[in-house]
């Protein structure tokens, strides 16, 4: 099995692959390529975050710009700048093309 | 301003002895003047008010009509604020 490839899959069956993404990598690939721009950070909570994302470290906690506080889709606090302490990080979603 | 910040513990670092926010769990936020940190995001403040969101009457009346938020606040002269409780921090708007 090691040294004989397998056969083709039947190819009229099968869907074509999907198009490779135009930024494939790493984790850590993709923070550093969000770093600047809008990102939307959701807490364990549920409470999102919008803004700029200005920096983040190893334990992924996060210093935002412009940021808007959104709880159930409204927006419930806005900051000029704000720190998020990375425990509560769920997700970290690019909101705009990277 | 970008240029000064590297890590996000600059933004912290930047609030010393300035008012800042820091939203907590338990639906509890603070202001107050920021006088010391650490890496846990181990806080001393100063001059401190906590404001407790309470939300009450839940389960009771009909929907949309039962729950209330009612708000706690009190004041604390010097406070020290366990890291993992800390959420967020925001510094005073430097717009």
């Amino acid at each position: 099995m090691d040294d004989t490839t397998p056969p083709p899959p039947p190819e009229e069956q099968a869907p074509p692959p999907p198009p490779p993404a135009t930024h494939t990598g790493s984790p850590t690939d993709f923070l550093k390529g969000v770093v600047g721009k809008r990102v939307i950070v959701r807490l364990t909570s549920g409470v999102d975050y919008r803004g700029v994302l200005s920096c983040l470290d190893g334990y992924m906690n996060i210093a935002l710009e412009q940021t808007e506080e959104h709880v159930n889709g409204i927006v419930t606090n806005r900051y000029g700048d704000a720190f998020i302490r990375g425990n509560n990080v769920l997700y970290i979603s690019a909101a705009e093309v990277i | 301003m970008e240029s000064t910040i590297q890590e996000p513990f600059d933004l912290i670092r930047l609030s010393l002895s300035e008012r800042v926010f820091v939203k907590l769990r338990g639906d509890r936020e603070l202001t107050g003047i920021l006088h010391a940190y650490d890496g846990h995001m181990n806080l001393i403040m100063s001059d401190v008010e906590e404001r407790i969101m309470l939300v009450e009457g839940i389960d009771v009346g009909p929907p949309g009509q039962g729950a209330t938020v009612k708000v706690a606040t009190r004041k604390m002269d010097m406070l020290f604020v366990r890291g993992d409780g800390v959420i967020l921090v925001s510094p005073p708007s430097r717009t």
